[in-house]
């Protein structure tokens, strides 16, 4: 099969690399980029466990090929923090016990992310609207809804803004 | 020798997870991550059929496809290992043994067929598009009714039918009693196909040695003692007399294996003489190949010169899922051994809906007989599983309706009771343990409850507080025989329910809603669970399975302090990295950063055939972790002692500070502490103190129970049903971790209205799976599950670790909890719920919005 040429920002890193046309940004991300962190749940674009940022936007990258992220800035949950200063996000999953076996956590952490940049003050109902794209099989939800309501506060008392 | 909740230290406070470093940054290591150098990727060809003959099948193409390195059929693998044994053997039981792959026949939509290598997944997968297979189609088996027709297609052909088990249990006069009693009330209730569903689907790394051909088995399983065995057992299939003359030559290997057999009696020899040999001689009657094959696998083993390491790292959730030895596992082991390359499988959803492990199908036929009061006198059931074609391994259908043969009854007096069991082969997929796997005993009780008030007038909590057993009745004993004690506190939580949820303003905002034209309903459910329970109870389960209340735990403490507690749990999102550190810190006496936990390495962890499962982490887990560390607490003192020159009783440790009560300044740390061990030892090699301890959990670590209460709320314009109130009053002992006790809770209770409402394993009439996407089967979002109140009462027991599993309650509950709801809301429609499947179509039904199909 033949190879192309892709190069993209990834956690603010310029990476360029030869993929397979049909080749799956997840897979790219996981196995030619060693970002492990973004995970695969189903393959089919519904439970979320994959999400990304891709230009700030929440992507599915199991839907998404490699090559359409040329030129793009992706952020991974890998991405979150500055250096070893967490994101509030994850600060707050901690503090709530967000999540249980951490597989749809970076699909949460990323979707979560996205919402607080748009919207730095959501109710517990847009929450729940926001993250009805992830699926989680642990916690039933509340201890993640929590967790962005945690954060939410913390992002009101610190300068750190809810980008990436 | 009880700890309170609340007490000093860290049990009992909600602790951030020390999970949480690493799976909150994306430094989890799940299998899918374990990439050994070189590595070679699998994928497998499934039938696309539900019951047919294999005749052909062509696989030259697949060979020549660019970067396939090798592709194995199911003759392929039948050269190459041998079948799975029947491991559960019960009188009235056929279980059949079966192969890693199929050669000759499929027996369900996902069977196992062909095994392509290839450097890629994506080459693999192009590797499958190329074999071609001729089938032979045969009449499926695709529903219970039809499997119990005597005229069905045998999925077995040795079992004589479909019919797999069929055994009745009976427990005081029963045609008596229902002959004595004002009237019997009959109800047939129905639970359809469901699925774990883990987010994680399964996976399994094969890791070479290049040098020694040793195989390190990465996995994502919830026992990974048991994986390593099976591996070694069924795999490097050579004949028995080789085998033999290898354990005769191989001196080491047979002195290891007296020595652990020798430990193994001797730690369980009541059990052992307890086994009953009747399921052998039910199993023998219908197929000697299986049973002397079981024997073959032991002689197997023997000839082994070594065994696989297998490693679990972090695993995306199980529910029960992952306690299985998969089929793919054994095959995959045998290609890397065949290939002498490390390979790679990770499952994808299409396969994890398909073969991935399925639950739950049940039909029960449930008659009470009451009297008019509403005392109940006698229970008879009548129950018939659907266990799919292959049987679960280790434990499947069969063993699970020993389980709700004991726990039928609940906890309510009852004098006689009857219950007869079938399990029936179908063409679907296999049925698994799933999160409380008994379950369907509290549904189809509670759901039965709920129907004898409504005929006999009456309000379903008055006949629970009626006929429950009471505080004041105890100690006693359930009709099926295990003891009860003060921790089946079921009627407490019923009551601090009944107070939470006050039914009479219940009553008011119904009235107010239905001038709205919404339909509100209150129902409650109530249960004990053995979590894991005490040694009568798995004694009535089947003799000897009380073996499963040991377990063993090593704490020790290097020259530098570090203390490492290795766990033969599990983990799967429990977080006992968090619960069980919480434990041992305050058993030592030291800060949680002191201690750290090593699980899932069977280099490492002690051996035992259970690994996470039936709630036992805190109880059975949680006991030998304590019991390891006490004992290590107790060397330290006694060094300590030497050193300060005090009576080991006046010795006291506070925050890692080891010190003669009063005199904290003049205290030792574990390291110098351990440094002196070390130096008397002479061996800086090993630990300083090194204490391996066996707990067994035989007359404590009883039940949890609870009461589920929730409101439901219908909308007959779309026929769907939102839960403005869920509320679970649980009583699992102390707590150790508070949010994770909650986080358990509220997740099983998540899954129980993803299986109500949202979940089903749909089969069409040729037994074709027809929920095999996410966009199919569904499982329930943010938006769907409300949040859920969670209350708990701590009542403490007698034993010696009286923590009480809480990992399957909430999902047991759940479904006769909201079931119950919805037939008090739709009660004005005379609306008689017999399905746990509700979704919106099935809910206009009963409320006659739209007919029946």
């Amino acid at each position: 099969m033949t190879t192309v040429p892709v190069a993209f920002v990834i956690n603010g890193r310029r990476v360029e690399f030869m993929v397979e046309p049909r080749r799956a940004l997840a897979d790219a991300i996981r196995d030619d980029l060693g970002l492990t962190g973004t995970h695969l749940g189903c393959e089919h674009g519904v439970c979320g466990a994959c999400t990304v940022l891709v230009d700030g936007q929440p992507a599915r990258s199991c839907l998404m090929l490699a090559v359409q992220a040329e030129g793009a800035d992706v952020t991974t949950i890998e991405g979150l923090a500055h250096g070893d200063e967490p994101h509030p996000i994850q600060r707050a999953m901690r503090e709530a016990h967000g999540f249980q076996c951490g597989f749809c956590t970076p699909g949460f952490l990323m979707s979560a992310v996205a919402l607080l940049a748009e919207n730095p003050a959501p109710t517990r109902d847009q929450i729940r609207a926001e993250l009805s794209g992830n699926l989680c099989r642990c916690t039933g939800y509340q201890s993640i809804i929590d967790g962005v309501e945690i954060a939410v506060r913390l992002l009101a008392t610190t300068s750190d803004g809810a980008g990436t | 020798m009880n700890t309170p909740p609340g007490l000093s230290g860290l049990v009992g406070q909600s602790v951030t997870r020390v999970e949480d470093d690493r799976l909150l940054t994306g430094r989890g290591r799940y299998v899918a991550d374990v990439d050994p150098p070189g590595v070679l990727h699998a994928a497998f060809l499934r039938s696309p059929l539900a019951h047919a003959r294999i005749k052909s099948i062509e696989v030259a193409a697949a060979k020549r496809a660019p970067e396939v390195v090798a592709v194995f059929t199911g003759a392929d693998m039948a050269r190459l290992t041998r079948p799975f044994p029947p491991f559960f053997m019960l009188p009235g039981l056929y279980n059949p043994s079966f192969p890693a792959m199929s050669a000759d026949k499929v027996r369900h939509v996902g069977d196992l067929v062909a095994l392509v290598v290839a450097e890629s997944r994506y080459a693999a997968e192009d590797g499958l598009e190329l074999i071609v297979v001729d089938y032979e189609p045969l009449p499926p088996v695709a529903s219970i009714a039809q499997a119990l027709s005597p005229t069905s297609e045998p999925v077995w052909e040795k079992a004589g039918g479909n019919v797999l088990y069929d055994f009745t249990d009976t427990f005081g006069d029963v045609d008596a009693i229902f002959a004595a009693a004002d009237r019997v009330i009959t109800e047939r209730f129905s639970c359809h196909r469901q699925s774990n569903q883990p987010m994680e689907t399964r996976g399994t790394v094969i890791e070479v040695d290049p040098d020694d051909s040793h195989l390190t088995v990465h996995s994502a399983t919830q026992s990974s003692h048991l994986l390593r065995w099976m591996i070694a057992a069924l795999t490097g299939k050579r004949s028995t007399l080789s085998s033999l003359r290898r354990f005769v030559t191989n001196t080491e290997r047979r002195r290891g294996f007296v020595t652990a057999a020798r430990e193994f009696i001797r730690d369980n020899a009541q059990e052992l003489r307890r086994q009953d040999p009747a399921g052998m001689r039910a199993q023998f009657s219908k197929d000697r190949t299986s049973v002397i094959g079981v024997n073959l696998l032991g002689i197997s083993l023997l000839g082994k010169d070594d065994y696989p390491t297998v490693k679990a790292h972090d695993i995306g959730g199980a529910f029960g899922s992952k306690g299985q030895v998969a089929r793919e596992d054994i095959a995959l082991a045998a290609a890397a051994i065949e290939i002498g390359r490390s390979v790679k499988w990770i499952e994808d959803r299409v396969e994890n809906l398909t073969d991935g492990g399925q639950a739950r199908e049940e039909d029960l036929a449930v008659s009470i007989a009451v009297d008019h009061d509403g005392t109940f006198r006698g229970l008879k059931v009548d129950i018939t599983i659907d266990q799919g074609a292959f049987p679960g391994f280790p434990v499947g259908a069969p063993g699970f309706t020993r389980i709700i043969k004991t726990m039928l009854p609940g906890s309510y007096h009852w004098d006689g009771f009857e219950m007869r069991s079938r399990v029936v082969a179908t063409n679907k997929g296999k049925y698994v343990a799933y999160r409380g796997p008994w379950a369907n005993e509290t549904w189809a009780r509670e759901r039965m409850i709920d129907v004898v008030a409504r005929t006999l007038g009456l309000s379903p909590t008055e006949v629970r507080l009626k006929n429950m057993i009471d505080e004041s009745d105890m100690p006693t004993a359930m009709i099926t025989g295990p003891k009860i004690d003060q921790t089946m506190s079921t009627k407490k939580t019923l009551v601090r329910a009944v107070e939470l949820m006050n039914p009479q303003a219940f009553q008011n905002d119904r009235q107010s809603a239905a001038a709205e034209g919404r339909y509100l309903g209150l129902g409650m459910a109530c249960y004990h669970e053995a979590a894991p329970g005490h040694y009568e109870y798995w004694d009535s389960i089947n003799p000897g399975t009380n073996l499963l209340l040991a377990e063993r735990a090593r704490t020790t403490v290097d020259p530098d302090g570090a203390i490492t507690v290795y766990t033969s749990q599990m983990p799967h999102g429990q977080s006992h990295e968090t619960t069980f550190v919480q434990i041992v810190a305050d058993e030592l006496g030291v800060p949680r950063e002191d201690v750290r936990l090593v699980w899932g390495d069977t280099d490492k962890t002690p051996f035992t055939i259970g690994g996470t499962g039936g709630s036992r982490g805190a109880p059975i887990g949680g006991g030998a972790v304590r019991k390891a560390s006490r004992e290590v607490r107790q060397l330290i003192v006694e060094r300590a002692a030497q050193m300060l020159e005090a009576a080991t009783e006046d010795i006291g440790i506070v925050a890692g500070n080891v010190h003669v009560k009063g005199v904290p300044s003049r205290g030792l740390t574990f390291a110098e502490i351990a440094h002196e061990a070390t130096v008397a030892k002479r061996d800086r090699t090993e630990p300083a103190f090194d204490v391996t301890s066996t707990y067994r959990g035989h007359t404590d670590c009883g039940w949890s129970t609870a009461t589920h209460a929730c409101i439901v709320e219908i909308d007959l314009e779309t026929g769907l049903v939102k839960i403005p109130r869920y509320v679970v009053v649980e009583d699992c002992g102390p707590v150790i971790n508070p949010a994770v006790v909650d986080g358990q809770v509220r997740g099983g209770v998540a899954q129980g209205i993803g299986a109500v409402l949202y979940e089903h394993c749909a089969y069409d009439d040729a037994a074709n799976p027809q929920a095999t996407t996410y966009m199919d089967y569904l499982i329930p979002t943010a938006m769907e599950i409300p949040d859920i109140e969670v209350h708990h009462l701590q009542t403490l027991s007698p034993g010696e670790n009286d923590f009480r599993g809480i990992g399957e309650g909430g999902m047991i509950g759940a479904p006769a909890a909201i079931t119950n709801a919805i037939e008090d809301a739709l009660a004005p429609f005379g609306a008689r719920v017999t399905d746990q499947y509700l979704p919106p179509t099935r809910i206009l039904q009963l409320a006659h919005v739209i007919g029946h199909d």
